[in-house]
């Protein structure tokens, strides 16, 4: 082996190309055209772009939850061929909690699906739920939640399975300013203790900038990657700091095009 | 008007009928013949339980096959045709046709085909009961939140899991629901059986009660039957509310 | 597309089926589909079937009899309860109790009060009719925003004006639903009342067929007033996408 080449661990999500059409009633409907994108390991990758621009649906994909018609997708150097629940956790934007099940037996779900027992299982859910602050809302239904606590039991729901890579489709989509804020703050802390592969899909700069290692914008339909920039910031990131202002200018630049290409296609 | 205060009027509201009635009857303005005072019914009550007991049991027997019959049927039915979009849409105009058909119209063919007996009364209460039940679970299971099966899914969870451990108890409120309002048209179907083609149970006694103007023991016969099923009614209703308390 | 040709698939499956399996049974039994229209045209001449044209008359007038006065039942008591909110707080539960009694049980006094002419068939039909038209209007003046009201009485409008310009239309949808379903409930309760003893009506001749084991011509007449309640359900169910289309 030639010095000072390591051999290097694959990559791991591997995005080669690919594509995804969808048939509607009004005819065929390309959402996701030739993306190709590298995540490397322990990165926080941001899709953003224009609501419609198939964001939602790369991540389905690399979540092995829609399978692609063009391309291919290398989880580890693995190609991925439905879901993977021992390498990639999904959060889904309006949680997609199970309302009969509390939120303690919410989180051992996937726990419960590869039959761990159930005193080690509720151990792992309520280890997860503590730093979260949600220790005394174990026996509560979702129902019985805020907003907040039920995306924070929704992520825990996710983490418990202890997967590498996390993919997390606008989890913050639903809730108001203030506590979508608090949130990313508290999700850059889960992030560093943890050391996962992330995934972010969001449409708001403001949180691409504030969480991301890397922010790649994507045209309005049929989706592809407009556009990937470094965001190479220390945490905790000051959002009043030039560095960002200017990053958030050339950002807008990109998405605001998009944007009004998204809005001018609707009837 | 606090709880306690409703009570309260309506217990005089029924009271002031009771009252009302019987001066109605006792003045002459009407036929005690045709309408027993309320004091004739309370006075016949003893004896018609007595007589109405039996077949009181044969008919809620054949109220309860029938009902299970029509539960297991459109239980089945509705998570199927619900759970499937191409199901859904070819089968559902022929359910609703089905259901705005009187079903009277079916009994004397069953009548003709299987007799006086209970055979007649249960498959009647069966065909009663069945479509209420089988839309209110269709409609649950298609109103199952797509993005729970997705999540279980993305968990790794298998067909079976998924049928087990979402869907199930996410249409669960729906097929209570549709049990709770199927124990009442059971019921009516197997009285209508009785009353039409019988020879036993409380539907059959009550038309020869009618027949034979007895009518302190007919009024006293349809209260003990009203009251009976109200109380079956209510206890579902009690059970249905403790199974959905994450609603 | 797709969708019809499934549709039409099943409807052409089961007649087959039922063709299929009856032709072989027992005609006094088991009547097969093709045996109907003939039948049809027999049933008119047939002498030992009572003149079926003054009993579907009959029938008739008593369902229209029926349904008007549970319209007008059900209309007084849904507006009583549901305006007089004290009112309704205490004879509600009262109609939910009775709800959960089978209707068929009240025929036999009926039977026994009113004979066995039309009255008893009208006065069940009644009885049936008014109730998912009371409800109907109860669920109606309950969905009536609040905003819509305040903002008639703040541009100065009585009681009578927000209830006929404002109530009413909010109402309009959900009522006429439970308007279709009290029409049904009508004619289901004339039929019941006619089939279970009567002289006279469809249902009467219905049973005479039974009771004759003329399998054949209840058939046809089981079938026929099977049509006519779907075409009537339909002729609802355009009324009232027209109301909902007026009603937004």
């Amino acid at each position: 082996m030639p010095d000072g080449v390591a051999t290097a661990a694959p990559a791991p999500i591997v995005l080669d190309a690919i594509g995804k059409r969808y048939e509607t009633t009004s005819g065929p409907v390309q959402a996701v055209d030739s993306v190709s994108l590298t995540v490397r390991r322990e990165e926080f990758v941001s899709l953003l772009g224009p609501s419609g621009c198939g964001k939602s649906t790369v991540l389905g994909m690399i979540g092995g939850l829609v399978t692609p018609d063009a391309g291919r997708i290398l989880l580890d150097g693995v190609r991925c061929a439905g879901p993977s629940p021992d390498k990639v956790a999904l959060v889904f934007q309006d949680g997609g909690l199970f309302p009969w099940r509390t939120a303690l037996d919410n989180v051992t779900f996937g726990l419960e699906l590869r039959g761990m027992p159930a005193a080690r299982r509720r151990e792992i859910a309520r280890g997860l739920l503590e730093p979260m602050g949600l220790s005394g809302f174990e026996s509560k239904y979702p129902r019985e939640l805020s907003g907040g606590m039920r995306q924070r039991v929704a992520i825990a729901r996710a983490l418990a399975l202890d997967t590498p890579i996390l993919l997390m489709d606008e989890p913050f989509g639903a809730l108001d300013e203030q506590t979508r804020l608090l949130m990313g703050e508290w999700l850059v802390g889960i992030r560093r203790r943890t050391r996962k592969t992330v995934v972010f899909v969001t449409h708001s700069l403001q949180e691409a900038i504030a969480l991301s290692d890397r922010i790649v914008v994507m045209t309005a339909r049929p989706g592809r990657v407009k556009d990937v920039m470094d965001v190479a910031l220390p945490f905790p990131r000051d959002l009043n700091a030039p560095e960002v202002t200017e990053l958030r200018a050339k950002l807008w630049e990109q998405v605001r095009e998009e944007s009004l290409k998204a809005m001018g296609g609707r009837p | 008007m606090g709880r306690l205060g409703v009570l309260g009027c309506q217990a005089a509201s029924l009271a002031a009928l009771l009252v009302i009635w019987e001066i109605a009857v006792r003045t002459g303005l009407a036929d005690p013949l045709f309408v027993p005072t309320p004091a004739a019914v309370a006075g016949a009550l003893g004896s018609t339980l007595r007589e109405a007991l039996p077949r009181l049991g044969d008919t809620l027997l054949k109220t309860l096959a029938g009902y299970a019959l029509a539960v297991g049927l459109g239980v089945a039915g509705g998570l199927a045709i619900g759970s499937r979009r191409l199901a859904h849409a070819v089968a559902m105009p022929y359910v609703v046709a089905a259901y705005g058909v009187p079903k009277i119209l079916v009994l004397p063919w069953i009548a003709l085909i299987c007799g006086l007996g209970a055979t007649t009364a249960v498959l009647t209460a069966t065909l009663f009961a069945v479509f209420p039940i089988l839309l209110m679970v269709a409609a649950g299971t298609r109103d199952v939140d797509p993005t729970l099966v997705t999540a279980a899914v993305s968990m790794g969870a298998t067909r079976g899991q998924v049928s087990r451990k979402v869907l199930l108890p996410a249409v669960l409120p729906s097929v209570v629901a549709g049990m709770r309002v199927g124990v009442v048209f059971a019921m009516l179907g197997v009285l209508l059986a009785e009353m039409f083609a019988g020879t036993r149970g409380m539907g059959y006694l009550m038309q020869r009660m009618a027949m034979a103007f007895r009518a302190p023991d007919l009024f006293a016969a349809t209260a003990v039957v009203s009251v009976l099923s109200i109380v079956v009614v209510l206890s579902l209703e009690h059970l249905s509310r403790r199974l959905s308390r994450w609603r | 597309m797709k969708v019809w040709v499934w549709r039409l698939g099943i409807a052409v499956a089961a007649l087959g089926l039922w063709e299929a399996v009856a032709a072989p049974l027992n005609p006094l039994f088991y009547v097969r589909p093709t045996a109907l229209p003939g039948a049809l045209v027999a049933m008119w001449q047939v002498p030992e079937l009572p003149p079926l044209a003054e009993h579907v008359w009959l029938t008739l007038r008593e369902i229209g009899a029926a349904y008007l006065l549970a319209v007008a039942a059900g209309l007084w008591l849904g507006f009583l309860l549901g305006l007089r909110r004290t009112v309704g707080r205490v004879y509600e539960p009262l109609l939910a109790a009775l709800y959960a009694v089978p209707s068929v049980v009240w025929y036999p006094s009926l039977m026994l009060f009113f004979g066995l002419g039309p009255a008893s068939k009208i006065a069940f039909g009644v009885l049936l009719g008014f109730f998912p038209i009371v409800v109907s209007v109860l669920a109606g003046i309950r969905q009536v925003p609040e905003t819509l009201v305040t903002v008639a009485r703040s541009m100065g409008a009585g009681p009578w004006t927000v209830f006929h310009k404002v109530m009413l239309p909010a109402m309009a949808s959900t009522m006429v639903g439970g308007l279709r379903a009290g029409l049904a409930l009508s004619v289901v309760g004339v039929l019941v009342g006619e089939i279970l003893g009567s002289r006279a009506g469809v249902g009467y001749v219905i049973n005479y067929a039974y009771g004759l084991m003329m399998t054949r011509e209840y058939a046809v007449l089981a079938v026929l007033v099977a049509a006519g309640v779907l075409a009537l359900d339909l002729a609802g169910a355009l009324a009232e996408a027209r109301v909902k289309r007026w009603a937004g």
